[in-house]
């Protein structure tokens, strides 16, 4: 079940996100394999993301060696938007862009930003709507306890 | 008299009728770029708002109605 | 309201939104040198300022410095404060009515009609009017908004305001819930105000004689409003509210500076009265607004509808557009705003002297029947791309014009002696604004 479940959360990425960038998706599932996936959606006009990108940062940059990889989904309307937002922000983890919401809608995103932390079987196991500095700690914390998961 | 009794009840029938049909209204939570402008704000012009406000408190008979939140971003 | 599954959890939320309130942000890395924990400090908070010039042609005219400063709290929360200064100078109606004849008057502070240095003459045909009117006005407010859960918020704030005669103070709370993924949000709200009034002088005992010089001591007021409110949005480019409130006052709600001419059957003053409201007062309105907007512009129009148990009532319609230039760096926003009111039951322009007793009188225009006109434009342009990216995102600078013309409707038929004469003047006003945001 785990696995046909990460396939599928997969195949539903490759889909959505249409022809052009297959063949970059086909790598990226490949290396997705056995790693931790925080999935978040993002939009340059969204206030909380401002300071949800910089932890996405630090997350990444402090576990990419333990198998944490961060894909930021991005969900403005005009793809100028999102470059102005990333130019600011200059992220190291990976952005795709989903400008007509159906990787959102496939995940039900309820409120923005969304994140979904998916473990090493590829079975989501937490959601979260919404960024407060507050949640902070709590969050890593659950990121760690993935990690340490086999 | 008469004639503002029904602007009264029909400003209020208005209210009950937008919280009727308001489950088939609205949109997706990632489609709220105009909505979280700043001008798009009911409380945008909030400075604005309270000198005019102070200005026509001193001069008519009536004062503000205004206040609280909803719309925007719908972030967190 | 279902705040928690138990108390316990109530407890929790409380102590995470109070640490939330107080706690900084600095506290989630290296404190660094005093310079980076004032520039941390000021990061968190973000800052509108605005001077307002305010005259009226020949009366009044004021400055407001106004600045309020907002800060998004850790756990998603906000607190608001806001200080206004206010500075009014001029000449101010007194509420008695032109008149063919001279006309002297005493300044609220006069004791008699013995010392000079406290009296007004107005030549015929002016509107009476104090030309030593001054005031100066001082206030604040703080606003707290704590997140109950994702989708419901409570807030509370107060607000004090003092002048040299009036001291007020007000609390208010009110709680939000939203509904259909943040689509809808239903709003309710209570408020409560205290005011303390020490007028220069002395309250003056009501429909009393002027020349008189009855007065007394202190007054005070109170009021309660309450507030529900529903906002929608429509569809991506349309934000809609209705909100429905209702206030009452009681206690003092007479201007103690304001007198009523009583006139004789030819139309000459022969006394005044210091004027007479009655003690209470309830209110009702609904208030809609309307947001639009698309890429490059957007529009507002609000309307209100108000009605008390003075017989005022009142239709406002306002009108506001927005328009973004090419580089969506600078606006430009035209409005309009159109106002009528009906006059409040007891708003006598003039007591005729041989007419029947009155409880209440007032000849104050702010209850008169009049329809009201403002024009305004706004300039705002965005600095956080100019200037080498000095500031941040919501760095403005803005400047406002507005022009108020409010037009009295003509009472009832004027007596002999007032013939030609322009009884119910119309106020013309002029707001000038500068405003920065950071």
């Amino acid at each position: 079940m785990s696995r046909i479940r990460r396939f599928g959360i997969m195949f539903a990425f490759a889909c959505a996100l249409g022809g052009a960038s297959r063949a970059a998706d086909t790598e990226d599932l490949d290396g997705l394999r056995g790693r931790v996936v925080y999935l978040d959606f993002w939009a340059s006009w969204c206030e909380p993301c401002r300071h949800s990108f910089p932890w996405m940062q630090r997350m990444q940059q402090g576990y990419e060696g333990r198998g944490l990889t961060i894909i930021a989904v991005n969900l403005d309307r005009e793809r100028a938007d999102a470059e102005a937002f990333l130019r600011k922000f200059k992220p190291d983890f990976r952005i795709r862009f989903d400008p007509e919401g159906k990787l959102a809608e496939r995940f039900q995103v309820r409120g923005m930003p969304t994140s979904i932390l998916i473990d090493r079987h590829g079975v989501a196991r937490f959601t979260r709507v919404g960024f407060r500095p507050a949640d902070e700690p709590e969050y890593a914390r659950r990121i760690e306890d993935l990690l340490a998961e086999q | 008299m008469l004639r503002y009794k029904w602007k009264l009840w029909s400003a209020i029938a208005a209210g009950c009728l937008m919280s009727a049909g308001c489950s088939s209204l609205g949109v997706k939570p990632w489609q709220r770029e105009l909505l979280s402008r700043q001008d798009m704000q009911l409380d945008g012009s909030g400075l604005d708002d309270a000198i005019d406000d102070h200005m026509y408190f001193s001069k008519e008979a009536s004062s503000g109605g205004r206040s609280f939140g909803g719309g925007g971003c719908g972030c967190n | 309201m279902q705040l928690g599954a138990d108390s316990g959890s109530v407890r929790r939320k409380l102590i995470a939104a109070s640490c939330a309130l107080l706690g900084s942000s600095a506290a989630r890395g290296d404190p660094g040198s005093i310079t980076d924990q004032i520039g941390r400090l000021i990061e968190d908070w973000k800052f509108q300022s605005a001077l307002a010039y305010y005259r009226e042609d020949g009366r009044i005219q004021a400055i407001e410095p106004v600045i309020s400063a907002v800060r998004d709290l850790s756990d998603g929360g906000k607190l608001a404060f806001n200080f206004t200064f206010d500075s009014l100078s001029g000449s101010s109606p007194n509420g008695a009515l032109p008149s063919r004849l001279p006309q002297t008057f005493a300044s609220p502070s006069a004791r008699s009609f013995a010392a000079a240095r406290h009296l007004y003459t107005v030549s015929p045909g002016r509107l009476p009017s104090d030309p030593d009117y001054s005031d100066a006005r001082v206030a604040g407010g703080v606003d707290w908004t704590l997140p109950l859960s994702r989708l419901m918020r409570l807030s509370v704030g107060g607000k004090v305001s003092y002048e040299d005669d009036f001291y007020s103070a007000t609390v208010s709370t009110a709680v939000e819930r939203d509904f259909n993924d943040k689509n809808t949000t239903v709003s309710l709200g209570v408020s409560g105000e205290f005011d303390f009034l020490q007028p220069i002088g002395g309250a003056p005992t009501p429909l009393s004689d002027y020349a008189l010089f009855e007065k007394g001591g202190h007054e005070t007021k109170r009021g309660q409003a309450l507030l529900v409110g529903l906002t929608q949005v429509m569809t991506r480019n349309w934000l809609s509210e209705i909100n429905l409130s209702l206030d009452r006052f009681s206690g003092y709600l007479n201007d103690p500076y304001k007198i009523v001419s009583v006139l004789d059957g030819v139309g000459d003053p022969v006394s005044y009265v210091y004027e007479n409201r009655p003690d209470s007062r309830t209110r009702r309105s609904v208030y809609l607004d309307n947001r639009v907007g698309w890429k490059r512009e957007s529009a507002g129009l609000s309307l209100r509808y108000m009605t008390d148990t003075w017989g005022v009532h009142s239709d406002t319609a306002q009108f506001r557009l927005r328009w973004w230039t090419a580089g969506a760096d600078q606006y430009f926003e035209p409005s309009v705003r159109w106002y009528r009111q009906s006059a409040a039951d007891f708003y006598r322009p003039w007591i005729p002297q041989d007419g029947p007793q009155e409880t209440y009188a007032s000849a104050d225009s702010r209850l008169a029947a009049f329809h009201a006109l403002t024009y305004g434009l706004k300039y705002g342009i965005r600095l956080a791309d100019h200037f080498g990216g000095f500031g941040r995102e919501g760095t403005e600078f803005n400047v406002r014009l507005e022009y108020y013309q409010q037009t009295i409707q003509n009472g009832p038929a004027a007596p002999a002696a007032l013939q030609g004469l322009d009884l119910y003047p119309s106020l013309k006003a002029v707001l000038f604004q500068i405003g920065f945001s950071y």
